[in-house]
């Protein structure tokens, strides 16, 4: 892993230090609504699209002002491709939550963008039989890519990553209504089985999203031959219920945290995060540079 | 090294404490604008550029220019090495370390304000063992000048860690955050005269390097904590550390930092730290190192004007990562438009109003 073999050769030990980041304008593509207050912002941005791996995140921060200050962490979408099948570009879907997204949303096709990325250590290579990944809210953004390469699709992040595989992608995605839904097309397209479960019933199975991975990982289990991991992302008490579920099942799990970040880089030490340690204590990690994406038996909840 | 950027062996409770570490103006005001400079005087292919000396002196200190970065803004400059070329910076100021491994403060650490943010960190850091063994080797070998920012809970503590910083190889100066709000005791140098005098003479007899103090905006009159920091000997003085702040979440009827209180930085002070500087220039000779919101090349000018010999770009890396190199392309046409061919020349070159 990538990750992994900088971790080595770094002497301070942190698993990413925005090697492979950059800041660029990057001029707006298309800004279009996926969902209720869920947009998808696509970026010309043909250098940070060579570099960016599922998992990896970059910072957007709106040009020409300084109220809002700060730019926002955004995982990657996916990439998108000119006609000879080149990254031209970054995708990014996000909900309006505060100043900066609703800003954000208003943003038009040819406007520019500040964005540098990209950013975090992004999710394992390490080849699996079954890639099981768990959403809930916004959470499924980090997963077209995912499912995406390891189904073969598309490999990301130039020739300095192996690219993942596995045999079979499915995406559990749990959201509060049907209004929320976004981008199921898109993952079907990439061939992820997509199993949608709702809080209301309005769409999916009525019901929370880890049941859907219980019955997954009940059919896992019934055929031991095959290597089954978890990668989840969404809601922290959602998280923690499928790193609980993940441990009790002893089945292998990674959680993408989305912490406040001011910075992205490694440089504010704002997104900290109780990381328990190899001898048991907890300390304080860096989001940014050292996930987002941890082993979930990691996380001190 | 599988222990992050932590080092240092284990102790008990990972909860207290950290583990296994780690001129004059003869033209028309400079506008600030969108459009700074006209593409003839864009540098640095600008042809008054080469001739523009950027080398200043602080004390004992030169530096090669007056950009520097602000310590707790940049890491401790690994993180920005693929972003920033760190051999042209002015000078290099490192997270804050203290004697012992700190921790920091409980989550949430910062939270963004109108044209600014307050952050709560805590001083989060590997202690002054690792940062010796670990950081500064790296950063000693970046081509730029290494000024150490340290804070001690006690007097004992600061001149203890400037002499460590003095004995090792790679460190250019020592700046004392006498003036972190977000650790207790950490303040109490800064706004005491007597104490601050004590502890910057304490600290220039145990350690061969200049030494810098740094102060914070929250007192009752900067002027005199610049002269107790003078009388102590002090090279340099860098002006403003955060103003303190509170953010509110009325709904939960919380407070929003983890730390209930925290320090603005950002734009949002700019004309806190400006205030600041001038007034500092007006009750000492001791060079200043202006620090507040700074984020462009007029901001930098702006601080020069009012009598700082340098400047440390600080939270503005957070959000525009690369701007410490367009701030140096930038300089030099920015004291060419005031007539003069170096910085020195138009540091503390403001014009009053006369009656």
């Amino acid at each position: 892993m990538s990750s992994q073999c900088s971790m080595e050769a770094n002497p301070l030990g942190a698993a990413y230090y925005a090697d492979q980041a950059l800041q660029t304008s990057a001029t707006i593509v298309e800004n279009v609504r996926l969902a209720s207050g869920t947009y998808r912002v696509r970026l010309e941005a043909p250098e940070l699209a060579r570099r960016v791996a599922p998992g990896q995140f970059l910072m957007l921060r709106l040009t020409g002002g300084s109220d809002p200050l700060l730019g926002r962490p955004l995982a990657l979408y996916d990439t998108w491709l000119d006609a000879d099948g080149r990254p031209r570009g970054v995708d990014v879907v996000y909900l309006v939550v505060g100043r900066m997204t609703s800003r954000l949303a208003q943003v038009k096709a040819g406007d520019v963008i500040e964005t540098w990325g990209p950013l975090g250590n992004g999710f394992s290579t390490e080849p699996v039989d079954h890639l099981i990944m768990v959403a809930g809210g916004i959470g499924q953004t980090p997963f077209l890519a995912l499912g995406r390469e390891a189904l073969g699709g598309r490999d990301y992040g130039e020739a300095v990553r192996r690219p993942l595989r596995a045999q079979r992608a499915t995406l559990c995605y749990g959201v509060r209504n049907v209004d929320l839904l976004a981008g199921v097309d898109d993952f079907r397209a990439a061939g992820i089985d997509v199993r949608v479960s709702s809080d209301d019933g309005s769409v999916g199975r009525k019901g929370l999203v880890t049941e859907t991975l219980g019955e997954l990982l009940d059919e896992a289990a019934t055929d031991p031959g095959t290597s089954v991991r978890i990668a989840c992302c969404g809601p922290e008490r959602m998280m923690e219920a499928v790193a609980h579920l993940a441990i009790q099942r002893g089945v292998a799990c990674e959680v993408s945290l989305e912490t406040p970040m001011a910075c992205g880089i490694g440089i504010c030490f704002s997104c900290v995060v109780k990381v328990r340690q190899p001898d048991g204590e907890w300390d304080y990690k860096r989001t940014c540079v050292e996930g987002p994406v941890f082993a979930a038996k990691q996380i001190e909840w | 090294m599988a222990r992050a950027r932590r080092f240092h062996a284990p102790v008990a409770h990972g909860k207290a404490r950290r583990l296994d570490s780690q001129g004059c103006c003869r033209h028309a005001p400079f506008e600030p604008s969108a459009t700074r400079y006209p593409l003839s005087l864009a540098p640095p292919t600008s042809p008054a550029a080469p001739e523009i000396d950027l080398r200043i002196t602080l004390g004992r200190l030169t530096l090669p220019n007056p950009i520097l970065v602000a310590s707790g803004t940049f890491g401790y400059a690994r993180e920005m090495e693929r972003l920033v070329d760190l051999s042209r910076l002015g000078g290099i100021l490192p997270k804050t370390v203290t004697r012992e491994a700190r921790p920091g403060n409980a989550p949430w650490r910062t939270v963004e304000t109108p044209s600014g943010m307050l952050n709560s960190i805590g001083l989060d850091n590997d202690g002054i063992d690792a940062f010796v063994e670990h950081h500064l080797p790296y950063l000693a070998a970046r081509g730029a000048p290494i000024i150490v920012s340290i804070a001690g809970r006690t007097a004992e503590e600061f001149v203890e860690m400037s002499a460590m910083v003095g004995d090792a190889a790679g460190a250019a100066a020592v700046e004392l955050n006498i003036s972190c709000p977000n650790v207790s005791h950490g303040v109490d140098f800064g706004v005491n005269g007597v104490l601050c005098e004590k502890l910057v003479a304490a600290c220039r007899a145990a350690c061969r390097l200049p030494i810098i103090a740094k102060l914070t905006p929250n007192v009752t009159s900067i002027a005199e904590i610049a002269k107790a920091a003078e009388a102590g000997g002090a090279d340099a003085i860098s002006l403003i550390n955060t103003c303190q702040g509170m953010a509110v979440d009325w709904r939960r009827q919380r407070p929003i930092l983890g730390n209930v209180i925290g320090g603005l930085s950002g734009p949002a002070i700019k004309p806190i730290a400006l205030r600041c500087v001038y007034q500092a220039a007006q009750a000492v000779t001791t060079p200043l190192i202006g620090i507040g919101g700074i984020a462009s090349v007029d901001d930098v000018m702006e601080f020069i004007v009012a009598g700082a010999s340098a400047v440390q770009l600080g939270t503005v890396n957070f959000y525009n990562p690369t701007v410490s190199m367009a701030v140096l392309d930038a300089l030099p046409a920015a004291i060419a438009t005031l007539g003069a061919t170096g910085v020195a020349e138009v540091v503390g070159s403001l014009q009053l109003k006369r009656n």
